[in-house]
C-alpha cells in the first residue's frame, strides 16, 4: 500500500506547531511503523532521527507518537496505523526531544531506573518454585516502552515522578525470594517522586501493553513496604506521618478523622495546626467541619479487633 | 422500589455533610430505601493495606450479605476499594482464609454474594434514565457541566465491570437538561491522594482540570466522588493561585445536580457549604412552579 509518514522534524524546542515532513512510502500494510521509517532513513533521507533497536517488541525503544496516541511502533503494523491512508508520528511528550522523534531516554527512564540499587543480593535461597517466581516473571516482561506514563497523572505533571516502569523494575527486586535488601529498597523506592507519589489512579494498569498491571504492582509495593514497617523514604516523612494517622484513625475509631489526619499528616498539632488553620476556619464557617471531638463508630471495637489480628498475622515477616 | 443496603462512607459523615444531606433527599424522590451500616469501618481508600482493609471490607460484604441486600455506596474510592476486595474475594482460597482469621471472632462469615453499587450506576441501572427523566421539574437548561469521575469509577476494568459505566454521568446530565462540557481530564486523578504527601503535584492536577472546564466553558462541574469534591473544590483557590491565574469553577457533587433538576432547594441540598461559591449556578436555576419537599 502506498502511504505518507508525516513526520515531526526538529530539533530540541517543542512547540504547538512543530513542522512535519511528509515521506511516501509503498509498503505492505503488515509492515511495521518502524520498518517503514528505516525504509525512509535508508533510501530517502538519512537525516531522520528516531530511536529503535530489536525490531521485534523487546527492547521498548521505538516508542512515539502514532496519530496522537503512544505506542512501541515496531509492533504496530502501518495497515492498523493508518488514517486515510496517511501516519502521523510526533515524539513522546514525557521527556526531552533529542531532534525529530527522537527523545531523551536517559531523561526518560535510565535516571530514574539508576536511581534505585541494582540487582539481585543473593539472600542464599538457593531453589524457589515457579508459583514463587511467577509475579517477578511478569514484572519481568516490561520493556520499558514506557506507554504507561501516557496515562500517569503524576507524570502529566511532574515529570521527575519515578513512574509505573521504574517502581514496577523495584517490585521486580522486592519480591524475588532471593534477594535480601528487600528493606532497603522499599525505603529507596519510598523517597520523594517514588511509591507514595503514587495516586493510584489506575491508569498505567489500563495502558501498559505487556499485560503487567503496573499500579497492581505499585501497590502490592506499598504492602510489602508497610508489612515490612517502612511507609515513606528518609527523605519525606510526611509519607509516614499520613500512614501512621491514618491508620491510628480507624484502628481506634472505625472511621476516619479527617481533621486530625490532616494536622497530623502536616507535621503535628502546631505545624500541621498552623498549615491547617484557614482551610479550618473557613470549614467552620461553611458548616463543613465542627469542633465536637471525633466519634467513635458503633462497630469500632470490632475494627480494633480486626487490626490487632492484622498484626498477629503479619507478625512473622516483620 | 429498590433497596440497598448503604455505605455512606467518612467524608459524606465529616467534611462534605452537603453530600449525605443531598444524596438523602434524592434516593426519597427515586424511591430508593436504604438501610444504613453504621457499624462498619473505614474502606482504608487506597491508603491502608490490603492486609488490614481486606479484613475490614470483608467485614462490611458480610453485613450487606446477611441483610440479603447489595451495597451502595456514594463514593468512588469506597466503590474502588471495597469493589476490588470483593473481586480478591471471590477467590474461595483466599475469602476462606479471611474468614477464618478475621471474621469467624465475630461469628461472621462472607459467602462472596453481596454485589457493590455507586449510586452513579444506581441512577442508572436501577433507578434508570427514563424515570429520572419523568422526575425532571426543573430542566438544567443552558447550563454546562464537565464530568469528572474519580479514578475507582473509571479503572481498573474488572473492578468497574460494564464499560459503558464510564459514560453515565454526561447521560443523566443530558436527561437532567444540562450540557455536557467534556474535559481531557474527567477519568484522571483530581490530585487529593497526594495532597498531604506531595502537595504541588495535587495543586497542578486540581488547576488543570478545573482551569480545563473554564476554558471549555463550563458553568460547574459535577462528580460523584466526594475526595475529587474536597480537592476541586476545597484547593481550587490554592491551585489556582500556584498555576496563577483565575479559575472560580464550582464543583457539585452528583446528587446534588440531580436534586437541582428535580426541583430541590439549592440551600437545602448544601450548595452554601461549598468552598468555591455556587451563587451563579443558583442564579441561573429557574423557579419551580410548586416547592418540592423531599421530606
Amino acid at each position: 500500500m502506498e502511504l505518507t509518514l508525516n513526520v515531526r522534524r526538529g530539533g530540541t524546542r517543542r512547540s504547538a506547531d512543530d513542522s512535519h515532513q511528509a515521506y511516501h512510502v509503498d509498503v505492505e500494510p503488515e509492515t511495521s511503523v518502524f520498518e517503514a521509517l528505516v525504509k525512509v532513513r535508508e533510501e530517502q533521507d538519512g537525516t531522520l532521527a528516531f530511536r529503535g533497536n530489536c525490531g521485534v517488541g523487546f527492547c521498548g525503544d521505538c516508542t512515539m507518537l502514532v496519530n496522537g496516541r503512544q505506542e512501541v511502533v515496531c509492533l504496530m503494523p502501518v495497515g492498523k496505523a493508518q488514517k486515510d491512508d496517511e501516519i502521523k508520528i510526533d515524539p513522546i511528550p514525557y521527556a526531552p526531544t533529542v531532534k525529530d522523534v527522537m527523545y531523551d531516554a536517559k531523561r526518560f527512564i535510565w535516571d530514574k531506573v539508576n536511581s534505585f540499587s541494582p540487582g539481585v543480593v543473593f539472600n542464599g535461597v538457593e531453589q524457589v518454585t515457579e508459583e514463587e517466581l511467577s509475579p517477578v516473571r511478569r514484572a519481568m516482561r516490561c520493556t520499558m516502552c514506557g506507554i504507561c506514563d501516557q496515562g500517569c497523572t503524576v507524570i502529566d505533571v511532574n515529570l521527575d515522578f519515578k513512574g509505573p516502569a521504574a517502581l514496577n523494575k523495584v517490585f521486580r527486586y522486592v519480591f524475588d525470594p532471593r534477594d535480601g535488601r528487600a528493606k532497603e529498597r522499599v525505603v529507596e523506592a519510598g523517597e520523594t517522586n517514588g511509591v507514595w507519589d503514587c495516586v493510584h489512579c489506575w491508569e498505567a494498569s489500563d495502558h501498559c501493553p505487556f499485560d503487567i498491571d503496573p499500579t497492581h504492582r505499585i501497590m502490592e509495593l506499598r504492602d510489602r513496604s508497610v508489612r515490612l514497617g517502612v511507609k515513606s523514604g528518609t527523605g519525606n516523612r510526611q509519607a509516614a506521618r499520613h500512614y501512621n494517622a491514618f491508620e491510628r484513625s480507624v484502628e481506634h475509631h472505625g472511621w476516619l478523622d479527617e481533621r486530625n489526619v490532616a494536622i497530623q499528616s502536616y507535621g503535628g498539632l502546631i505545624r500541621g495546626g498552623l498549615k491547617m488553620m484557614p482551610t479550618g476556619l473557613a470549614a467552620l464557617r461553611r458548616g463543613k467541619a465542627n469542633l465536637l471531638p471525633h466519634r467513635k463508630r458503633p462497630g469500632a471495637s470490632a475494627i480494633k479487633a480486626l487490626f490487632a489480628r492484622y498484626r498477629e498475622v503479619t507478625r512473622t515477616e516483620r | 422500589m429498590n433497596r440497598f443496603a448503604f455505605y455512606p462512607g467518612c467524608v459524606s459523615k465529616g467534611s462534605c455533610p452537603e453530600l449525605y444531606e443531598s444524596v438523602e433527599q434524592v434516593m426519597d424522590l427515586l424511591d430508593i430505601e436504604v438501610e444504613e451500616l453504621t457499624d462498619v469501618g473505614c474502606s482504608g481508600a487506597g491508603v491502608l493495606t490490603t492486609e488490614v482493609s481486606d479484613p475490614i471490607n470483608a467485614r462490611t460484604l458480610a453485613k450487606a450479605e446477611q441483610m440479603g441486600l447489595a451495597l451502595m455506596t456514594i463514593c468512588s474510592t469506597c466503590q474502588g476499594v471495597i469493589g476490588a476486595a470483593a473481586l480478591r474475594l471471590q477467590d474461595p482460597e483466599y475469602r476462606a482464609f479471611i474468614n477464618k482469621e478475621y471474621l469467624a471472632a465475630e461469628g461472621l462469615e462472607y459467602k462472596g454474594t453481596t454485589e457493590v453499587k455507586h449510586f452513579l450506576w444506581v441512577l442508572v441501572e436501577d433507578v434508570g434514565l427514563d424515570e429520572l427523566k419523568a422526575l425532571v421539574r426543573r430542566p438544567l437548561e443552558g447550563m454546562g457541566f464537565s464530568p469528572f469521575y474519580g479514578c475507582y469509577l473509571r479503572r481498573p476494568a474488572d473492578v468497574v465491570g460494564r464499560r459503558e459505566r464510564r459514560t453515565y454521568i454526561e447521560k443523566i446530565t443530558e436527561v437532567l437538561g444540562g450540557t455536557v462540557v467534556n474535559i481531557s481530564g474527567k477519568g484522571k486523578c483530581c490530585g487529593f491522594p497526594s495532597l498531604t504527601i506531595n502537595e504541588p503535584n495535587a495543586l497542578a492536577m486540581t488547576a488543570k482540570h478545573t482551569g480545563e472546564a473554564k476554558d471549555n466553558g463550563a458553568d460547574a462541574m459535577v462528580t460523584p466522588c466526594p475526595l475529587c469534591h474536597l480537592e476541586l473544590d476545597g484547593e481550587q483557590t490554592q491551585a489556582a493561585a500556584a498555576a496563577r491565574r483565575t479559575i472560580e469553577m464550582p464543583i457539585l457533587h452528583l446528587p446534588q445536580m440531580v436534586g437541582l433538576a428535580l426541583g430541590l432547594d439549592p440551600k437545602g441540598l448544601g450548595l452554601g457549604r461549598h468552598f468555591v461559591s455556587t451563587a451563579k449556578i443558583v442564579a441561573q436555576l429557574e423557579p419551580v412552579e410548586a416547592a418540592v419537599s423531599a421530606t
